[in-house]
């Protein structure tokens, strides 16, 4: 189980590494970083990976043990908006279901930006994300 | 001054101006000459850069078949191609235009979107490699170099970051897409000839680049087939089927024909390519910023 563990870790490791490279493709495809939050003092970091194989959107959110796998992930191109929701573990341990909606921002830009508001379990609040270089 | 004194001065001045305008004449016909091209073929009518009269046969090798660069004895190199979509100029009578291409729903957009912001985020302008078809369209011009010993053709350009791209004709596959295939600008590519036609397979392409003039998007699922041929001396044939099921619907055919350039790229003899770096003195992004 521990291997399994290590081996996802470093799956997740070289998925990151492996995506650093792409800009000019697919608009969400990469790794992005950011926070969400329901003030602007009480923020959240977070990682949203992203990947596209032609007819979906997959990946994850903080990629890790903790991982939540990307569902529903979809991109309205005549408006940049993004949707998509995970299920993953939140800071006590328990599983929360997460639902995202945002939209892109300075599109053509290597370093775009995805914001809009996040709803994590009862809570909803906004996030900013920015893609990694 | 009597009036045979002045009818003299005239004629002499009639004289003078004529020699003058001849002399005039003669050293703007022969700095014309001097920019014109100094190709193979001696006779008609030429444009500044373009070769005079009908074409020559393409040159070919000990074997007899065509070769990509310059005749034996000659100079020159290949520059100024045109799209691979769109049919004016220099573009191919068959190729489909920008609307016809079948665009996935998001790369439609996002080619929409470069359009009207003046593809100010093109990453040739900050002098990154262009791959694919686009290397074919950067000023400054390009010229194969066959390598038989070596079993590959180097293609070397002069525009851009002055960058080289190799096809091998050895036989190989291209790497399997794994985590050992590192993306790449100019992909893996490997050819071979069918008759005088050479057929070039490349993908392995990172996304850091647009692979035309305009901003048409790809993925890292590129996959190119390319056919250069050279019906005469004076022409490439370029054409490429585009395979990319992460952007497109189906693949599409497009293509262009390049000049064969007789001159440097300025205009002056000697046909050579000439010590270009985009990096150089670069203005264009700041500019487009």
């Amino acid at each position: 189980m521990r291997i399994a563990k290590i081996g996802f870790v470093g799956a997740m490791m070289w998925l990151g590494a492996a995506l650093a490279p792409a800009q000019e493709g697919h608009p969400l495809v990469g790794a992005w970083h950011g926070n969400w939050g329901v003030t602007d003092k009480d923020r959240n970091d977070i990682t949203v990976v992203m990947m596209w194989d032609g007819k979906e959107i997959t990946g994850m959110i903080n990629p890790g043990l903790d991982a939540g796998k990307l569902q529903k992930a979809s991109l309205n191109p005549a408006n940049w908006t993004v949707h998509f929701e995970a299920d993953m573990k939140d800071r006590s341990g328990a599983m929360v279901h997460i639902t995202a909606d945002g939209k892109l921002e300075d599109l053509t830009n290597v370093r775009r930006s995805l914001s809009g508001t996040w709803v994590q379990g009862p809570v909803k609040g906004d996030f900013r994300i920015k893609r990694d270089n | 001054m009597s009036k045979r004194r002045s009818v003299v001065m005239n004629r002499w001045s009639v004289v003078i101006v004529a020699v003058a305008a001849l002399a005039f004449g003669l050293v703007l016909a022969s700095v014309s000459s001097a920019q014109e091209t100094p190709g193979p073929q001696a006779k008609g009518k030429g444009k500044k850069g373009k070769a005079k009269g009908p074409s020559m046969p393409a040159p070919r090798n000990k074997d007899g078949r065509v070769t990509l660069g310059p005749g034996a004895g000659q100079t020159g190199f290949w520059g100024g191609g045109g799209s691979i979509t769109g049919r004016n100029g220099a573009s191919l009578p068959t190729n489909l235009t920008a609307d016809e291409v079948p665009l996935q729903p998001w790369a439609r957009a996002l080619w929409q979107v470069r359009q009207k912001d003046g593809q100010k985020d093109d990453p040739h302008a900050r002098c990154l490699p262009p791959g694919g078809p686009r290397q074919f369209q950067t000023p400054n011009g390009f010229e194969f170099i066959e390598e038989p010993d070596r079993k590959r053709i180097t293609i070397v350009f002069g525009g851009g970051p002055r960058s080289w791209r190799f096809i091998y004709l050895d036989g190989r596959k291209l790497p399997p897409n794994d985590e050992d295939r590192i993306p790449t600008y100019f992909g893996y590519s490997s050819g071979h000839w069918d008759g005088d036609v050479l057929t070039v397979e490349s993908e392995g392409y990172n996304e850091k680049f647009w692979f035309v003039r305009g901003g048409l998007p790809h993925t890292d699922a590129l996959h190119l087939t390319e056919r250069f041929s050279r019906p005469d001396y004076d022409t490439l044939k370029y054409e490429v089927t585009v395979n990319d099921p992460k952007a497109y619907t189906r693949p599409w055919d497009g293509g262009f024909t390049v000049p064969w350039t007789y001159t440097n790229w300025d205009g002056f003899p000697g046909g050579e390519l000439q010590e270009y770096l985009c990096q150089d003195n670069e203005r264009d992004w700041e500019r487009l910023r």
